[in-house]
């Protein structure tokens, strides 16, 4: 089925060592021209993975980083985990420069709004918060309490906050509408990915199987299954065309699948262990995976 | 000699240089001063003089020197005639003002200020003194520190031109400042002054005077005409005292008298005069007196002398300030001639010559000859003045005759203004300005486009080919026939999933699909007669039927259409329709094509079996009500919203006939449902079944269905499932993301009591969301697993006793107990936070299957009767028809605000608050401790993340973290909106019941399966 003309980021292209312990996330920045990667070993680290170069670290958190992301102007970053903060970073400095706090338990997964302005953070505790970036207050501005697990996965669009929670549903808060809407997979959902149309949502299920739903009705388009995926947080992607959907597996193993008719595109083996976080570049047929065996990965084509 | 006694005012003579005087227009300063008394040829005359100076200055512009002239004019009238310069002695002078001081004496502290210099040039620098020209210090330098002349080297004052700002507020009013003459005199000024006071003097007021003089003329006049006693000029100048300028009198004893205009025998004076007269000429040259004078000044110049006078007497008053009307289409101040100053002579000549046409003719021939065409005739200078060579001449700037002879041919020059306007006619029809030429052949040429030929077939009507509307009514029209789908599950799917990619994306696919299909036997299906082709054809249909629908409003977008999309609130026409809202918005969230469902299919109720519709046969009144509502809701297949409320009576309250509507629109839900209709309309075991069943759909964890062998038909619930709910963001994240506030300036949500009843009469709802869902859903059948899940649900009370008894020993009750456990105290609470205690208050209800089936026949019975009557609310004493979950999450949005609103729930106005708190707590803390069983679960999920220490994992370390945890999520709870405290507590307890079975059982498993995992991982690490 490879045949199909679609080109895939399956080829390794680099290896990027340097966190101690597993990597629990990799991020391609906005444009895709760097990455940065947070681990086990209480670290980020950004790095330009096309030129296998690693460039800063920034140390600050106490406990395991589960997620990072940075801005679209690349000035700061903000990174979450197991010491219940979000930390806001300025990227060049690397200092500190605000501690969000206000969850109750370890955070799962974090991430800009389009202006920066706003950090949203999905936590164990049940809850989604959003801080305010341009004010001095480190409270959260709003909190969603609405979910009934531990919430894994958090994704935002201009105008909505998507999470995933292992309640089994995906929630998707429509700020200007002021709705929301429960989309009830039946499973935990571990993990969610906008479609780079963001008309389609993919989440990934801990019955090893992940679910692409229409986001406009909720419907169910595909299900993609083969790979294994019950208990640990793993990310899945679609890639940057849209045409395929990635994952790691907790095998080590990386499965593509073709977006439509779900079948197992490309699967291979990518790292001794669990693979935790998987990122396509924007543009490029490049992907990054990591994994608990404390590697960073380029994969092209 | 002095014949009438020298008054020393007016006999005095001015001891003046004639060259001084020659010019007395140029008087620039009247300096006043204050004079003592002289000494002449051993007199002593006490007399107030004055120093004139007339500085002569000889390049003034000469338009000064009409005002002097009219100075002049004024006439003075004094006795001081009769004194003549001849008559007196040089020696008899009298002397008026200050004489002048000897250049030693003024200059004395100059000179030596001058002096000085030289002496000083040997000091040193820093003793040298620097002085002003009078020899006083001015120096103010830097480092002297010292002498500065004015206000630190400014003017006089610190008012003096410094830019003063004007303030002035409300309690600190501006002063009017007065200003004075001292204000503007400086120290030496006012040193001058001694202590004599300034005043203003008529006599220099030359223009005031004249004013006056004008006046006093004026009446003069009047005295003349008047028939007066005294003959003669008027008697007021013989008894009052005149007075007359001090320019005046000056010219007066100069010899000129009134009336005459000024003039000296001296020739140049005299062409200077001229000059002014010529120019007063051009500007007047329509007065009538002109040409004779005129005439007489082009006579010659032999008698000029004698003439000069003649020409002044007769002409009374020089001509003398003239007006120059504007007479040109110029804006204001435009001086187009402003660097072309021959122009604008060239332009006057001829509009004066134009003006004169009549009058040179009287003396154009003898011009015109005598002239020899130097000059074009009726140049306003030939009428005044004679060729002269000496005579320096106005046109001297170097204009040149020649030119403008050229121009005005004696042809023309007969009507040149005629001329004028026909040379530009000329140009215009010439099309050309002038001393152009048109060019013979032009390189620019106007480009013309065409319009295209239209072809002779074309239709201005556009037609399409295959119009979108038919290919769409062709589906709407001819269903395929529904197939049956096929066995194979994967292929169900691939069906299902490559028809709905057909109908959303077209053809296009579908022909991929094809390609596909050659090498992949996967897709064979494409084929006609392949298996599962009927499927897919049915499939397609479906999705394209679907698609038709979300395509529909966007068609015809009507008001009402766009409303609906956008979940607006229909306006209600009568108040009744309090939950029509809710009705509304769960019809369009819940139905997934739910655009058509304005249109439904007439239901004829004839046809339904009569267990059907005679739902309420306990209540004839209600039983009537409902066979109303369906004929209304039914009407010619169209639903008419609006006739809906006509169905209550009046004697029910708002409430009551809300939910008896929503009663009625679930019971025709279901009967539209068909056979599933009937036994979800039957109150019996079979809820329990449904929200068994549904409670277990919320709670399904995936390794649970996986296990699961068996099936359940009836109550499966698919996924994916789509809720919608109001969810109220801040207004600063709103801003934040650079949105409007959906709920901008809306009041915050209104509490709502939380009855026991709202949730009961609800739950009809849940049976309609939940069945549509199964009826819609294209993947129907296709998730086994939440079946699976399900059924193993439904098969559990057999065996759930035994599996919870292990978990719970104490919780075989008697059913009774649920009437404690609904309305336990408060002090249950506290209980259930203290730990021990709560298993014993709380597990009757959540565990004890006996409590449940109790619960079921008390709901079925009268227990709900007299909780209804206690409350104060009618309740059907006989069935409850459908009770299911969801609907109170869909059709309630008002009950999620109150959920939200936290602990609202304590001002609600209801009486029994107390009962439905403590039997909230109840369930609220049942819930917990079942959330603390899935969390524990969840919790070993996330603690296998790939992060997991290996402490954190031990099960001690979980525990503890739980019931804390459980702890913090008990009041949460309370607090915080949960679907669960929402739904009814009956299906509530049950579904904790069934709950907790399914986890206390796989929580075995799953601590096993887990446990090989951290081995695994150990070994590995």
């Amino acid at each position: 089925m490879a045949s199909s003309g679609w080109e895939l980021a399956v080829n390794e292209s680099g290896v990027l060592k340097g966190h101690e312990g597993a990597v629990l996330a990799v991020r391609f920045n906005g444009d895709g021209n760097y990455c940065l990667t947070c681990g086990k070993d209480r670290t980020l680290r950004l790095w330009n993975p096309h030129r296998g170069i690693h460039i800063k670290t920034y140390k600050s958190h106490a406990r395991e980083v589960r997620d990072v992301h940075v801005t679209t102007d690349n000035a700061k970053l903000v990174s979450c985990g197991g010491d219940r903060q979000l930390f806001y970073w300025d990227v060049s400095s690397g200092r500190v420069i605000r501690k969000f706090r206000g969850h109750d338990s370890e955070v799962n997964s974090v991430k800009f709004n389009e202006y920066n302005a706003v950090v949203v953070s999905a936590g164990y505790d049940r809850s989604v918060r959003a801080f305010d970036c341009r004010s001095q207050s480190t409270e959260p501005i709003q909190i969603i309490d609405t979910f009934q697990d531990s919430v894994m996965s958090v994704h935002l669009t201009k105008t909505e906050i998507i999470a995933g929670c292992v309640d089994g549903t995906v929630r998707t808060f429509d700020i200007r509408m002021g709705r929301e809407l429960v989309d009830q997979l039946g499973h935990p959902v571990n993990c969610i990915s906008l479609s780079n149309d963001a008309n389609c949502v993919l989440a990934s299920c801990l019955d090893s199987t992940l679910r692409l739903l229409d986001r406009s009705t909720g419907e169910l388009l595909q299900e993609y299954k083969g790979h294994k995926c019950k208990s640990y947080k793993m990310d899945c992607c679609l890639t940057n065309t849209d045409a395929h959907v990635v994952s790691g597996s907790e095998d080590g193993f990386i499965y593509f699948w073709d977006l439509v008719d779900a079948s197992i595109v490309s699967s291979f083996r990518a790292h001794s262990s669990v693979v935790t976080s998987v990122s396509y570049h924007p543009k490029d047929v490049c992907m990054l995976t990591s994994s608990v065996d404390g590697t960073i990965k380029v994969w092209r084509k | 000699m002095h014949q009438f006694g020298p008054d020393p005012w007016i006999c005095g003579l001015v001891r003046i240089q004639p060259q001084k005087i020659r010019n007395p227009f140029r008087v620039t300063k009247l300096y006043p001063k204050p004079v003592s008394s002289k000494r002449t040829n051993g007199q002593l005359t006490k007399q107030r003089s004055f120093l004139f100076f007339f500085p002569v200055v000889s390049s003034l512009p000469s338009s000064i020197s009409p005002i002097f002239a009219l100075v002049a004019s004024a006439p003075i009238c004094t006795v001081s005639s009769p004194l003549s310069m001849a008559d007196v002695d040089e020696e008899d002078y009298v002397y008026f003002g200050t004489p002048i001081e000897r250049e030693e004496e003024i200059s004395s502290r100059k000179r030596k200020a001058i002096a000085e210099p030289g002496t000083l040039r040997s000091l040193p620098p820093w003793k040298q003194e620097v002085t002003d020209e009078e020899g006083r210090r001015r120096f103010h330098g830097a480092f002297t520190g010292g002498y500065s002349a004015g206000y630190y080297n400014t003017v006089g004052s610190k008012e003096g031109w410094t830019p003063q700002t004007f303030t002035s507020s409300r309690k600190n009013r501006a002063e009017v400042k007065k200003q004075n003459i001292y204000s503007f005199l400086d120290e030496d000024d006012l040193k001058d002054i001694g202590g004599n006071t300034l005043e203003t003097s008529m006599q220099y007021d030359t223009f005031g005077f004249t004013a006056a003089e004008f006046a006093r003329k004026k009446a003069e006049e009047e005295q003349k005409k008047r028939p007066s006693a005294i003959p003669g000029p008027a008697p007021d100048e013989i008894v009052l005292p005149a007075s007359s300028s001090i320019g005046m009198r000056l010219l007066m004893k100069m010899g000129w008298r009134q009336g005459h205009s000024i003039k000296d025998s001296n020739a140049e004076s005299l062409s200077e005069i001229r000059r002014e007269a010529r120019k007063a000429f051009m500007a007047l040259s329509s007065n009538k007196a002109e040409p004779d004078i005129s005439e007489k000044d082009a006579d010659g110049t032999d008698e000029f002398p004698d003439m000069s006078i003649d020409v002044l007497r007769n002409s009374e008053n020089t001509p003398v300030y003239v007006l120059n009307p504007k007479q040109d289409m110029y804006g204001l101040g435009y001086d187009p001639f402003k660097h072309a100053p021959e122009f604008r002579d060239s332009k006057r000549l001829r509009e004066s010559k134009s003006r004169e046409t009549k009058r040179s003719k009287v003396h154009m021939g003898s011009l015109l000859s005598s002239n020899s065409k130097k000059y074009a005739p009726g140049f306003g200078i030939g009428a005044l003045e004679e060729l002269d060579a000496e005579d320096e001449d106005i046109y001297a700037s170097g204009f040149d005759y020649e030119q403008t002879e050229v121009e005005l041919e004696p042809s023309k020059a007969v009507s040149s203004s005629s001329g004028d306007r026909m040379l530009q006619l000329e140009h215009k029809k010439r099309g050309s300005l002038l001393g152009f030429k048109l060019a013979s052949d032009s390189d620019y040429k106007l480009e013309r486009f065409y319009p295209p030929a239209i072809p002779s077939n074309f239709r201005p009507i556009h037609k399409f080919g295959a119009p979108l509307d038919q290919t769409l009514k062709n589906y709407n029209s001819v269903p395929p026939p529904d197939a049956p789908p096929p066995e194979n599950t994967n292929l169900r799917l691939l069906i299902e999933g490559s028809a709905a990619m057909v109908a959303r994306c077209g053809k296009s696919i579908e022909d991929l699909y094809m390609e596909k299909s050659k090498t992949n036997p996967l897709f064979l299906f494409l084929k006609s007669g392949a298996e599962g082709y009927d499927y897919y054809v049915r499939k397609l249909w479906e999705n394209k039927q679907k698609f038709v629908d979300n395509l529909k409003p966007a068609e015809k977008l009507t008001a009402e259409n766009r409303g609906r999309i956008l979940g607006e609130r229909p306006l209600a026409s009568t108040t009744s329709r309090v939950n029509d809202v809710s009705v509304k918005a769960r019809e369009v969230i819940n139905t997934q094509s739910s655009h058509g469902d304005t249109v439904t299919k007439p239901i004829s109720l004839a046809d339904l079996p009569d267990s059907a519709i005679k739902q309420f046969k306990h209540d004839p009144a209600k039983q009537e009500r409902f066979e109303l509502f369906l004929k209304e809701k039914y009407q010619g297949g169209l639903r008419a919203s609006g006739t809906r409320s006509s169905t209550s009576t009046s004697t029910m309250s708002e409430a009551d006939r809300a939910r008896e509507r929503l009663d009625f629109e679930a019971a025709a839900e279901a009967i539209e449902k068909g056979k599933q209709t009937i036994q979800i309309s039957a109150p019996s075991t079979d809820h329990t079944k449904d929200l068994l069943g549904f409670g277990e759909d919320r709670f399904v964890s995936s390794t649970l269905i996986e296990n699961s062998e068996t099936k359940l038909e009836e109550t499966n619930v698919v996924y994916p499932k789509r809720e919608q709910f109001e969810w109220r963001p801040s207004p600063i994240l709103c801003k934040r993301f650079d949105l409007i506030d959906p709920y901008m300036g809306k009041p915050p949500p209104v509490p709502r009591p939380r009855s026991k009843m709202d949730s009961l009469i609800f739950l009809p709802e849940i049976f309609k969301s939940s069945n549509k869902e199964d009826a819609k859903s294209p993947i129907g059948n296709s998730l086994e697993a939440s079946k699976s899940g399900l059924k193993e649900a439904e098969a559990e009370p057999s065996a759930s006793e035994a599996d919870v008894a292990p978990t719970s020993p104490k919780n075989v009750e008697r059913p009774v107990d649920l009437y404690k456990a609904i309305f336990s105290d408060d002090s249950d609470d506290d209980e259930a936070d203290a730990g021990p205690a709560l298993n014993q208050a709380l597990n009757p209800v959540k565990s004890s299957e006996g409590a449940n089936k109790t619960l079921n026949r008390l709901v079925a019975g009268d227990f709900l009767e007299s909780l209804g009557k206690e409350l104060g609310l009618e309740v059907p004493p006989g069935s409850i028809p459908g009770p299911s979950l969801n609907a109170n999450t869909v059709s309630l949005p008002e009950e999620q605000k109150s959920c939200k609103g936290g602990d609202d729930r304590d001002n609600t106005p209801f009486p029994k608050v107390k009962e439905t708190k403590s039997k909230d707590y109840g369930s609220t803390v049942d819930s917990s401790r079942e959330k603390k069983r899935s969390h524990s679960k969840h919790h070993r999920r996330r603690s296998r993340t790939p992060d997991l220490d290996p402490d954190s994992g031990s099960d001690s370390d979980s525990h503890r973290r739980h019931r804390s945890r459980s702890k913090k999520r008990h009041d949460r709870r309370d607090r915080s909106r949960s679907r669960d405290s929402e739904s009814s507590d009956e299906a509530y307890m049950n579904r904790k019941e069934r709950r907790k079975k399914h986890h206390s059982r796989h929580h075995e498993h799953k601590k096993k399966d887990y446990g090989d995992k951290y081995s695994d991982k150990k070994r590995r690490s």
